[in-house]
């Protein structure tokens, strides 16, 4: 190696190295948006404006995507993640390095129909290193929460052994929370009676939060769901965005979300309370908003 | 077993029907083009039954009269060379050890049998899937066989699991083919599991007693078919046992019994004219050959014929009975709008049953009465109604379910769905909830709420979401009841919808 290409390779080892840690030397959370007609364009901006996908996915890793593909719904009706969105993370994720990349829900309908008419299995085939599998009744461990609400439930194995985990929910209205975002999506890894966690469901869905964390949040609002929400089924409640968030943060890509269907954060229990528990920040003037 | 051309038709058909018994399920596709119903499409059984019961014809049962009229000109050919049950018992026969045949069944009981059952449908009750061949093989597949070998694969499958954990990923595909082109998808147990199996096994039991006993005997579909191959214009000859042989006794599978061959009881195997060591045996027009065919007379025939319309009758008003409890939630498939035309039209075949996404729909006993049994009901709190599916409209033989397109299904109604308010959280402990709510699949949403701010039982001031159904909107898929996350009973329940002034469903 001589002089010049010693300095040519120390320096930009400096660039690359100094750039993430500029980032991520920031007090406030950050938190990326971008904007374009070209989805999986758009995904990727969002990623690169945090560090690109490389910061969180090193070669050999196992990653688990976990978007919405809970409801029996064709992709225009906002009810379940883009699957444009979630290939461009993929393929992202793959590029990276990563060894194995899998794609699951626990979804609400029969989950062969979710799983087709969301557009996940077209969209994911052929695609090298990429598992698109059915949850398992053997899968689900029971974790120990000791949370607020749920002292233990049974969890998805496969997202928990994870190295990392990619939440993409789809951004959507419920009638119980208001809004269905990042925090919410969770309950896709659970298994067991879900619907008993709506008893308490804020204090719960931080309970699963605190425990299973999302290295990266990454939400689609290329399309959002204003009404009739979790499940919709009318175009007339559908708007285009054709915008994704992405942050470390799930409490500030929440906050950042609810602001997409002119509400405030403070409106949302559900990142109320997991601000209030420590899981990132909900003040809109904290968080380092960067346009993509 | 020598391989004749009926065994190769033979094998052929049971190898469809086995191709189409495991298409029959959704397996990526919203259409399902061919199903197992073409065994029921094309059998005559079926037609006759749907045409005396429903006063109408419909096309889908055409090829069942197709069937027949090949019948009229060829014979009982179906039972030799198509008749996957037939098959079957061909298969196993000869692994059973005969005793003597059974006396009492060679009379006329198997006429007694098919005109009760054919007069029972004139009187408005289609009993005749009970005993139709095809259909006690499908359900004894459907509700019996099938999920065992699902189930036992799939508890080796996550068995392996707590075995090997995640290294049976290694080995994901083998199992990903099971499940996505052969296997049901879901783990069912069926209410009529045994009742299914005990049918099959019957028939398989009475072959100590002679070949072919059931088909011989006792299968209205059979003798159905034997009474229009009498006319067939095919006959064997010579139509007696040859005295110096005497073989074609010890071949035959159905005929034979006496002297003189039966003709509606020849199946067309063609056994004996390979087998006869004198090549003597032919089959030939009735218009060629020596003999003059002696013209066939129906022994007894008016005396059959009046007494089974007496015991059709009988047969038909005595399970009339249903009790008004059981119908309270008595739900049908979706599209089934009146409930005694769906009884005149099923052939209790289970392919919904087998075909429903979510094992919504299971094979009644009782509740229906006990004419209903083998028929579907659907039980939201083990399995919903699925929006965007029509399946069981497609793959019903006789229209019972009718197929209706996609948008016309999502509007039709099953039944209703009600809240029990002394259960329902919000209602009961004044906790918010609304699971159902977010359920349904309704556009626009059948179960709205009401806001109300109240105090709850701790003294804090908070917003309850009441749930409420919109009775227009919803349709009873019954996810709502379903998914209610109350441990054991649902706070929502599906009740079935009679018409107008109708308290209860009677005949």
């Amino acid at each position: 190696m001589n002089r010049r290409d010693f300095i040519k390779f120390g320096l930009s080892s400096l660039i690359m190295a100094g750039l993430p840690k500029h980032v991520l030397s920031q007090n406030s959370p950050v938190l990326s948006i971008s904007e374009g007609k070209d989805h999986a364009a758009t995904t990727i901006n969002a990623i690169n404006a945090l560090g690109g996908i490389q910061r969180f996915v090193k070669k050999g890793d196992v990653v688990v995507v976990k978007p919405n593909i809970g409801w029996d719904r064709k992709p225009e009706y906002a009810a379940n993640t883009n699957p444009i969105v979630v290939r461009a993370i993929v393929e992202a994720c793959i590029n990276a390095g990563a060894k194995k990349v899998k794609v699951f829900d626990n979804t609400c309908n029969d989950p062969r129909r979710c799983y087709q008419n969301s557009g996940m299995n077209s969209a994911l085939k052929g695609i090298k290193g990429v598992e698109l599998k059915f949850m398992e009744d053997e899968r689900y461990k029971n974790v120990r929460l000791n949370g607020v609400a749920l002292k233990e439930w049974e969890l998805y194995d496969e997202a928990l052994s994870a190295n990392v985990l990619i939440n993409v929910p789809v951004a959507k209205h419920h009638s119980l929370t208001r809004l269905t975002l990042a925090l919410k999506n969770m309950m896709g890894i659970m298994g067991g009676n879900r619907g008993y966690i709506h008893r308490n469901i804020e204090e719960s869905l931080s309970d699963i939060n605190k425990v299973v964390k999302s290295h990266l949040v990454i939400i689609d609002a290329t399309r959002i769901l204003l009404n009739h929400g979790p499940q919709g089924g009318s175009l007339s409640d559908v708007k285009v965005l054709d915008r994704v968030i992405a942050s470390t943060d799930i409490v500030a890509a929440d906050a950042y979300a609810t602001t997409l269907f002119d509400l405030k954060p403070q409106d949302i229990a559900t990142t109320v309370t997991a601000y209030k528990r420590n899981l990132g920040e909900m003040n809109l003037n904290k968080i380092k908003v960067i346009k993509a | 077993m020598k391989i004749t051309s009926s065994r190769i038709s033979q094998l052929i058909f049971l190898t469809v029907f086995i191709v189409l018994f495991i298409n029959t399920e959704y397996r990526g596709k919203d259409e399902i083009s061919v199903a197992i119903n073409s065994f029921f499409r094309a059998n005559p059984l079926v037609a006759i039954s749907y045409l005396l019961s429903t006063k109408t014809f419909t096309m889908l049962v055409f090829p069942g009269f197709l069937m027949l009229l090949f019948s009229l000109l060829l014979g009982r050919f179906f039972c030799g060379w198509i008749c996957p049950l037939g098959t079957l018992i061909d298969i196993v026969t000869d692994r059973i050890k005969k005793t003597l045949p059974l006396k009492f069944l060679k009379t006329t009981f198997k006429y007694y049998l098919l005109f009760t059952l054919l007069f029972a449908a004139l009187f408005n009750v289609n009993l005749s899937g009970i005993l139709d061949p095809i259909a006690i093989l499908v359900r004894a597949l459907t509700f019996f066989f099938y999920p065992i070998i699902g189930n036992f694969i799939k508890s080796g499958w996550t068995g392996l699991y707590s075995a090997i954990g995640d290294k049976r990923d290694n080995i994901e595909f083998v199992y990903a083919f099971l499940r996505d082109y052969i296997l049901p998808f879901r783990d069912t147990i069926y209410p009529s599991a045994f009742i299914s199996f005990a049918l099959l096994a019957a028939i398989i039991f009475l072959e100590r007693y002679e070949k072919r006993n059931w088909c011989k005997n006792l299968c209205p579909l059979g003798t159905l078919l034997g009474l229009a191959g009498r006319l067939s214009i095919f006959r064997r000859l010579p139509n007696k046992l040859c005295a110096d042989c005497r073989e074609c006794k010890n071949i035959c599978p159905t005929d034979f019994d006496q002297d003189t061959l039966q003709k509606q009881d020849c199946i067309l195997c063609m056994d004996c004219r390979i087998r006869c060591n004198f090549k003597r045996v032919k089959f030939l027009s009735i218009f060629k050959g020596e003999h003059k065919e002696k013209k066939v007379t129906f022994v007894q025939g008016r005396r059959v014929f009046l007494e089974s319309l007496l015991s059709g009758f009988f047969l038909s008003r005595a399970f009339v009975f249903r009790s008004p409890q059981e119908q309270e939630n008595l739900l049908r498939p979706p599209g089934v709008s009146n409930e005694d035309e769906f009884l005149k039209k099923c052939v209790r075949c289970g392919e919904c049953i087998k075909i429903c996404l979510r094992n919504a729909l299971y094979p009644t006993i009782f509740k229906a009465g006990l004419y209903g049994i083998f028929t579907p009901v659907l039980i939201p709190r083990l399995g919903y109604c699925e929006y965007n599916c029509n399946l069981c409209g497609q793959v019903c033989p006789t229209g019972a379910i009718p197929n209706k397109p996609l948008e016309e299904k999502k509007k039709s109604v099953i039944g209703i769905a009600v809240f029990d308010k002394n259960i329902c959280l919000p209602y009961a402990k004044k906790i918010n909830c609304i699971v159902c709510e977010e359920h349904c699949p309704v556009p626009g949403k059948a179960i709205k709420f009401e806001l109300s701010e109240e105090l709850d039982y701790t003294g804090k001031r908070i917003m309850l979401k009441k749930p409420y159904i919109v009775e227009d909107l919803c349709i009873g898929c019954g996810i709502c009841e379903n998914k209610c996350p109350l441990e054991g009973k649902s706070a929502v329940e599906v009740f079935a919808k009679l018409g107008k002034g109708k308290k209860y469903h009677k005949l």
